[in-house]
């Protein structure tokens, strides 16, 4: 039974039977990643979370909280740093891992 | 008068001139009309026809000075010994003065004949010296030539035993029988009949003068040194000794050329302080660990000119206060540990920063030593470099102390001084990047947890640290300190959107967004959970709010931070209280159920052991709960506490999320090992990327000083980490080396 009011305009003694315990409040706390299978990038070998290992060389990591070291998703459903990968396609157009044709199918936001 | 070239007859006018001349030098009278009338005479003898007769007037006038000089030197000696230099002195004043107007009579010889023929200044500098020989001199430069060569050839060393003795009788008794005006006239006279020579001025004056003086310095300078030394008392011996240098500076300046201070002042030390060095070492120590401030300051000056003899006084200030620091840290025990720990060290730096500035002038060399000092104590591995350093942490701890709400009776003025003080400490840290882990944690529980005193501290405590080790050191900081505010903005849009649909979630909702990796919480931490019914909507809602903001994005509760309030309402008063999310689904069972076995909750919940038992034993404890039996067995009952009071209406169930606990000590010191690799690889990579091709020292060499700043990397490991980018295709070995590497696009 969901509870309905959040504010407790009657007071405790007077509402009976009260329920035991109301919630009144929650804080909570949530981790966001990026939606990966594997969440190491296998072109640069260092997590995805983490800004890729050329773009942590030249510490533009990223600008208070705006990532731009980002991660792409292939058709292939497989991710890559989006640094790495544009790297990659220069010299094979196939996806590291599974060899399949690379098409872009979703960036990181 | 007709400027007319005419003929002249040379005996006639030279007859007349030589009469003024003679006026002149003496400095006698000269009515106007005569001084025209000769200065004609100059010029047309200069101009004379058929003949110019300006060579046998330079020579007649050469010839009248060395016969004026000359009988001077019979004049200045004829008073005897005792009144040479006066006497000297009289007519050197009078002849040199003199000689400036007779320069001005023989103006138009000076310019138009001498002149003419001079040989430039390169030539003069540059041409040998024999070929000046016959060439003839302006006026006044030859008049003080004949004086140097009729005077001070024959009397010159006379004239310098007799000063010499005068001096000594000034050093000894303090008074001279000649007026200091006269000893001072001469000595400078030696410089002054050269001062129109382009090279070697002075050399007549050190030749003659300086050098012996010097001498017979140094001598007095030695018999005094062992007289006081016998008295065999630094301090007094160190005093005497600056009294002495100063005298004879001010000796100096009385009588000597300007030049001529340093020589003294470098001799008087050299015998005084340079060869008597370790007579004055045996004191050193002691004197540094009695502080006593005015020795160690006249050691300081006396020592500070000498090239290397500060030495040994810097090394004993070393060992002294690095002593001094250990022990301020040594027995530390207790709770305080961490505020005893940054306070002593900053007292003991305070103290000798201080007594640097004040004792010995600021000086460089002792900064050092202070530095290197603070540097060991502070990076001190106790037993034997076994046992790991704890500063790193102990500082962070400090700052956290000062950062947390909890800081009573301290304004923020206060706090903001010790964070600022604190940075002195930090940055002899060796470990940088160690103290960043214990920080980063610490912070991360104080945002999370709501437990920052003042978000200006925070930041301000953020940016000080950037500044001492650059943004990369700091960029984590930074990002958890965005992810609070993109947070607050994103619980707005939330709201907002809850309302444009009529949502109701039962619940004042509010949540942290964190982003991965910024944050010093791993992924391994999270524990299965089943969330309670109360809370599922808005995971739900979020949720949807959520990943349609935002694409490829995936989201991870972390319950155990998160923290709700409940009201208690089956109490005689109605309590509420604050508990961690998992002590909060304890309790939700409580509602349909008066009693629960331990094992029952735990499958219910779908807890794992560790964590039910830290939750369940914190609500044991605080007495919310009650146990039937001592231990929390998985047969154990839990009941509510119906009589539950307190005193408070409001209060937290804080002790099992708060509390540092050892195996989180362990696992930060851990996470640094891969922290320092990546760290190194990105750094191994910057290198290469600017360089291209290296040599494996260099490659270590440049990598140890990036690393500087944040930690002393071991050898093997940069190794390692070169051998991983390697592998990765980053870099090669060089073909025809194996200690050569390049770089790969």
């Amino acid at each position: 039974m969901p509870y309905q009011q959040m504010d407790d305009k009657s007071d405790v003694d007077s509402q009976k039977p009260e329920k035991m315990f109301t919630l009144k409040k929650w804080n909570a706390v949530a981790m966001w990643s990026w939606d990966v299978e594997c969440d190491t990038c296998a072109i640069c070998r260092v997590q995805v979370m983490d800004a890729c290992l050329r773009c942590q060389a030249e510490s533009k990591t990223d600008n208070y909280g705006k990532q731009e070291c980002v991660v792409v998703w292939g058709e292939c459903n497989h991710s890559f740093h989006y640094c790495c990968m544009s790297l990659w396609v220069k010299q094979n157009n196939r996806c590291p891992l599974c060899q399949q044709e690379w098409s872009i199918q979703r960036m990181g936001k | 008068m007709s400027l007319k070239p005419r003929q002249v007859d040379f005996n006639a006018v030279w007859g007349s001139l030589q009469e003024t001349v003679k006026s002149v030098i003496t400095l006698g009278h000269v009515p106007r009309q005569i001084w025209s009338d000769r200065f004609s005479d100059v010029y047309s003898l200069c101009v004379a026809h058929p003949e110019s007769m300006a060579d046998r007037l330079y020579a007649e006038t050469k010839q009248y000075l060395i016969d004026h000089v000359a009988l001077l030197l019979i004049k200045v000696q004829e008073d005897g010994e005792d009144n040479l230099i006066k006497n000297y002195y009289h007519y050197w004043s009078q002849y040199s003065r003199g000689l400036f107007y007779l320069h001005l009579l023989y103006w138009y010889l000076n310019q138009q004949h001498i002149r003419m023929q001079k040989p430039s200044d390169a030539e003069m500098i540059y041409g040998s010296s024999d070929a000046n020989a016959g060439e003839q001199l302006e006026i006044k430069e030859l008049a003080l030539e004949v004086w140097k060569n009729g005077m001070i050839t024959p009397l010159g060393e006379k004239l310098v035993k007799l000063l010499l003795e005068t001096i000594d009788k000034d050093r000894s008794e303090h008074t001279t029988l000649i007026p200091i005006e006269a000893i001072q006239g001469t000595i400078t006279s030696f410089v002054e009949v050269q001062r129109f020579k382009i090279k070697g001025k002075l050399k007549l004056y050190q030749d003659l003068f300086e050098e012996p003086f010097l001498d017979a310095s140094g001598e007095h300078f030695k018999r005094d040194a062992a007289r006081l030394l016998e008295e065999r008392d630094v301090s007094l011996y160190m005093e005497k000794v600056i009294t002495k240098v100063d005298e004879e500076l001010a000796r100096a300046r009385k009588f000597l050329h300007a030049s001529s201070l340093t020589k003294v002042s470098q001799r008087c030390e050299q015998h005084m302080v340079a060869e008597h060095l370790d007579f004055l070492y045996s004191e050193c120590m002691n004197m540094v660990q009695g502080e006593r401030k005015r020795d160690l300051s006249n050691m300081y000056s006396l020592l500070k000119s000498l090239p290397n003899a500060l030495n040994i006084l810097v090394d004993t200030v070393l060992d002294h206060s690095k002593c001094q620091g250990l022990e301020s840290i040594g027995t530390l025990q207790g709770d305080n540990i961490h505020v005893n720990f940054v306070e002593n060290l900053l007292e003991v730096y305070q103290k000798y920063r201080q007594q640097i500035q004040e004792v010995f002038s600021g000086d460089q060399n002792f900064m050092g030593a202070l530095d290197k000092a603070c540097s060991s104590v502070i990076n001190h591995r106790p037993n034997k470099g076994k046992t790991p350093c704890r500063s790193p942490e102990l500082l962070a701890k400090y700052c956290d102390t000062l950062l947390k709400k909890s800081s009573k009776g301290i304004s923020e003025a206060e706090v903001d001084e010790k964070l600022r003080k604190s940075i002195t400490i930090f940055k002899y840290i060796d470990d940088k990047d160690v103290f960043q882990k214990f920080y980063a944690r610490m912070l991360a529980k104080r945002l999370i947890h709501q437990q920052t005193q003042s978000m200006d501290a925070e930041e301000a405590m953020i940016n000080r640290l950037k500044q001492a080790c650059g943004y990369e050191f700091t960029s984590k900081l930074h990002r958890m300190f965005t992810d609070m505010s993109v947070s607050a903005d994103l619980n707005n849009k939330f709201n907002a959107f809850l309302k444009d649909d009529s949502i109701d979630l039962g619940v004042n909702f509010c949540i942290y967004i964190l982003q991965a990796g910024a944050w010093p919480f791993g992924q391994a931490i999270v524990t299965p959970f089943s969330l309670p019914q109360q809370l599922v909507k808005s995971v739900q809602m979020f949720e949807t709010f959520y990943y349609n903001r935002f694409n490829g994005r995936k989201l991870t509760w972390l319950h155990h931070l998160c923290q709700a309030e409940l009201r208690l309402g089956y109490l005689k008063k109605p309590y509420v209280v604050t508990v961690q999310t998992f002590q909060m689904a304890i309790l939700l069972l409580f509602e349909t159920a008066d009693s629960l076995v331990c094992k029952e909750i735990r499958e219910t919940l779908l807890l794992n052991a560790d964590q039910f038992q830290r939750h369940a034993i914190s609500l044991v404890d605080s007495k919310l709960l009650l146990c039937d039996s001592e231990e929390l067995t998985p047969e154990a009952v839990l009941r509510l506490n119906m009589e539950y009071t307190n005193k408070r209406t409001r209060f937290r169930i804080t002790a099992a999320i708060q509390r540092e606990s050892p195996q989180e000590v362990e696992h930060t010191i851990n996470s640094v090992e891969e922290d320092r690799k990546l760290y190194l690889q990105a750094a191994i990579v910057r290198i290469m990327k600017s360089r291209k091709v290296l040599k494996h020292n260099a490659l270590i060499q440049e990598v140890c000083a990036q690393s500087k700043v944040s930690f002393a990397p071991s050898i093997p490991m940069i190794k390692k980490c070169i051998e991983a980018l390697i592998d990765r295709h980053y870099m090669e070995r060089t073909q025809h080396s194996s200690e050569e590497y390049s770089y790969i696009a």
